[in-house]
């Protein structure tokens, strides 16, 4: 599905990812934990394709093919899916509008009709329902006044008309309280159908108490230094990212 | 002196009606002015060249004509083609309290009513408007009684169909307490010259909910104007919106001439590549406790230039007025250009004035929201700019004309390359 050969990529001429490697199998839940400035979400931005990240190593193939040649809106409809750490308003576009869009333009892509505006409609209602949001949510603009919470089961809802084959959390968990983090759960795992693969980036261990992981990756300055499975989280929970050095003290995960 | 102006005057002189007075102080003045300099502040950037040595042309109406059709509108039309009005008036199914004549039509009475209304609400030092005072022969007068409710939308139309002069008048007089709903349409590509002017006096109390379309592109050079007098407590909702050509401006003043009442206006520009839009607004508050809220938008390609100069003028008198005008510009390229100029006049002091404008180029992040969701880059740039026009477009009080007018604006969008 998703493989990351010795990456290595910069901002700002900033060396962020230096020599990362992952192997993500379908069906697969990979965590990436890691204390602030690891490099975690510059690692989904790099992945999809953001301007202003460049790779100046390694490769990253997804289902195969050179992700790293390919356009933003390319890789989505290669089936790739960022739920973004702070996703974006747009005032003025309507939800809806923004939606229908988004998966007509993933369903060309594999060969499927565009769905109608009442078919597009259903979905669009049963999935809004589904992450608990209200109706109204659709006709709003994106991400219009919405809270951090709604915002972050808004990408869900995405997720889930999207249908991608590779989702990336981008620390969905971070501002929600216990209950919008059951939603975001709920929304993610039902989404688990032993093909979907998932990379859940998270700078804490809480998240993965309702996203059960297969494989848990300790990300720090740029790479990956340690990997093990769902007890390797409860442990960096228990002990902090300490063990990664004297400048992690204290910080918890 | 130009050779077309040389010719306009010409024409004018060989042409005489009922309205020759007013016809008449019109030539005059232009054989006085003369040819307005490019230094002149009016059209400091918008120049005239296409128009100065240009050859006079009158164009035959043509039999067919298409007039934009707007599913589930109620339209009573009124078309002119070439310059030329070709609907038969007296075939119109009109609703009670309205009626329409041409200036060629107009009894002794319906001349006195035309000659009260002519050329009394524009603005009078205006080349152009001038222009139009001294040509239009083709004119209609609409006249709505006092009290009446007008549903259907009455449509100006303005097609051009061949190279032409074209010079079309409408006089637009809203009785006390009445209701009536105006569509100017014009539209063409051909090497035309079009200078369409309207006049409404929206009487006491009365409400007009206006539309100005100027849909001419290419070749086409449209000068023209909607100018409205409002009465005590009346009320005007406008939007217009206005395509590009090798030369297009629009004049719009609204005049407070009477306490409390309250205009709206909204205006959208889109440019492609290469096209001038001109927009000048004024608004007259001559008298006390009046509303003015003015929204104008636009969106400039590349190697397009817009111009927008509004101005409100709050005279001594007109205390407690209310006044508000935003202009917000979207630059497509490095190349486009948009001359954005407020022009405000205070003599009253206890008055509320806000303006503001803003040029902006497109944000990275929402782009890269959107593409990041498998949307293709040109229909992502679509979306996030018509959210900035969309909102004016939702503003629109009519839900027919709405719904026609988006496609329309997104799609002559989409033809617009961002550099």
């Amino acid at each position: 599905m998703l493989s990351i050969k010795n990456l290595h990529a910069s901002v700002e001429e900033k060396d962020i990812i230096r020599g990362l490697n992952l192997e993500v199998k379908p069906g697969e839940v990979h965590a990436i934990m890691g204390p602030n400035g690891a490099g975690k979400s510059t690692l989904g931005y790099v992945l999809s394709g953001r301007e202003g990240y460049s790779v100046s190593e390694g490769d990253a193939t997804l289902n195969g093919k050179n992700l790293m040649e390919m356009e933003i809106e390319e890789r989505a409809r290669e089936g790739m899916f960022l739920a973004f750490q702070y996703p974006v308003e747009i005032p003025g576009v309507s939800n809806m509008e923004f939606m229908k869009e988004s998966v007509n333009a993933i369903r060309q892509q594999r060969g499927e009709e565009a769905l109608t505006a009442a078919e597009f409609l259903k979905k669009a209602k049963d999935a809004c329902k589904q992450v608990q949001l209200p109706l109204d949510f659709l006709k709003r603009g994106v991400n219009e006044g919405f809270s951090g919470g709604e915002k972050k089961r808004n990408e869900i809802m995405q997720m889930i008309l999207l249908e991608p084959s590779l989702c990336i959390l981008d620390e969905s968990d971070s501002g929600l309280d216990i209950d919008a983090l059951q939603v975001v759960a709920d929304g993610v795992n039902s989404q688990r159908d032993g093909k979907r693969s998932f990379v859940v980036i998270t700078h804490y261990q809480r998240l993965l108490d309702y996203i059960k992981p297969d494989f848990v990756h300790i990300l720090a300055e740029g790479k990956i230094v340690k990997s093990g499975d769902a007890s390797l989280a409860l442990e960096v929970e228990k002990s902090g990212y300490g063990f990664l050095g004297k400048k992690y003290e204290g910080e918890t995960a | 002196m130009s050779q077309w102006l040389t010719k306009v005057i010409d024409v004018a002189q060989e042409n005489q009606d009922f309205l020759a007075p007013v016809r008449q102080q019109a030539i005059t003045q232009l054989q006085q002015a003369g040819w307005p300099s490019q230094r002149a502040e009016q059209w400091r950037f918008t120049p005239l060249t296409p128009l100065k040595d240009r050859t006079f042309s009158h164009a035959q109406a043509t039999d067919s004509v298409s007039v934009p059709e707007i599913p589930g509108l109620d339209a009573i039309d009124i078309v002119f083609n070439n310059g030329t009005l070709v609907t038969s008036l007296d075939e119109l199914a009109l609703p009670q309290g309205v009626s329409i004549v041409s200036f060629a039509q107009a009894n002794a009475q319906q001349q006195d009513d035309i000659k009260t209304l002519f050329g009394r609400i524009k603005p009078q030092a205006h080349v152009f408007g001038q222009i139009n005072d001294a040509l239009s022969h083709h004119g209609v007068m609409i006249d709505v009684a006092d009290h009446a409710e007008i549903t259907p939308v009455i449509r100006l139309i303005n097609l051009t169909s061949a190279d032409s002069d074209n010079h079309t008048r409408a006089l637009v007089k809203l009785g006390q307490h009445s209701h009536a709903k105006v569509l100017e349409f014009g539209q063409g590509e051909h090497d035309s010259m079009n200078t369409a002017v309207a006049e409404y006096s929206i009487g006491d109390h009365a409400s007009l909910e206006h539309y100005r379309f100027a849909f001419y592109t290419a070749n086409a050079k449209a000068v023209g104007g909607t100018h409205f007098k409002l009465g005590e407590s009346s009320n005007l909702n406008s939007t217009v919106v206005g395509y590009g050509s090798q030369l297009s401006r629009l004049d719009i003043d609204i005049w407070h001439s009477a306490e409390n009442a309250f205009a709206k206006l909204n205006a959208i520009y889109l440019l492609a590549e290469g096209e001038l839009f001109d927009l000048h607004t004024c608004i007259e508050h001559a008298q006390p406790n009046g509303t003015s809220e003015e929204n104008a938008r636009g969106i400039i390609g590349d190697g397009a230039r817009a111009v927008f100069n509004g101005r409100i003028h709050i005279h001594r008198d007109a205390q407690k007025t209310l006044a508000e005008m935003n202009n917000r510009n979207l630059l497509l390229s490095r190349r486009a250009l948009v001359n954005t100029k407020p022009e405000l006049e205070i003599y009253a002091d206890d008055v509320k004035c806000a303006h503001g404008a803003t040029v902006a180029e497109i944000e990275g992040s929402e782009l890269f929201y959107l593409l990041s969701r498998g949307i293709s880059r040109q229909k992502a740039l679509v979306m996030l700019n018509f959210g900035f026009i969309q909102e004016l477009v939702n503003d629109i009080p009519n839900k027919a004309i709405a719904s026609w007018l988006q496609p329309k604006l997104s799609e002559r969008f989409a033809h617009m390359e961002v550099k």
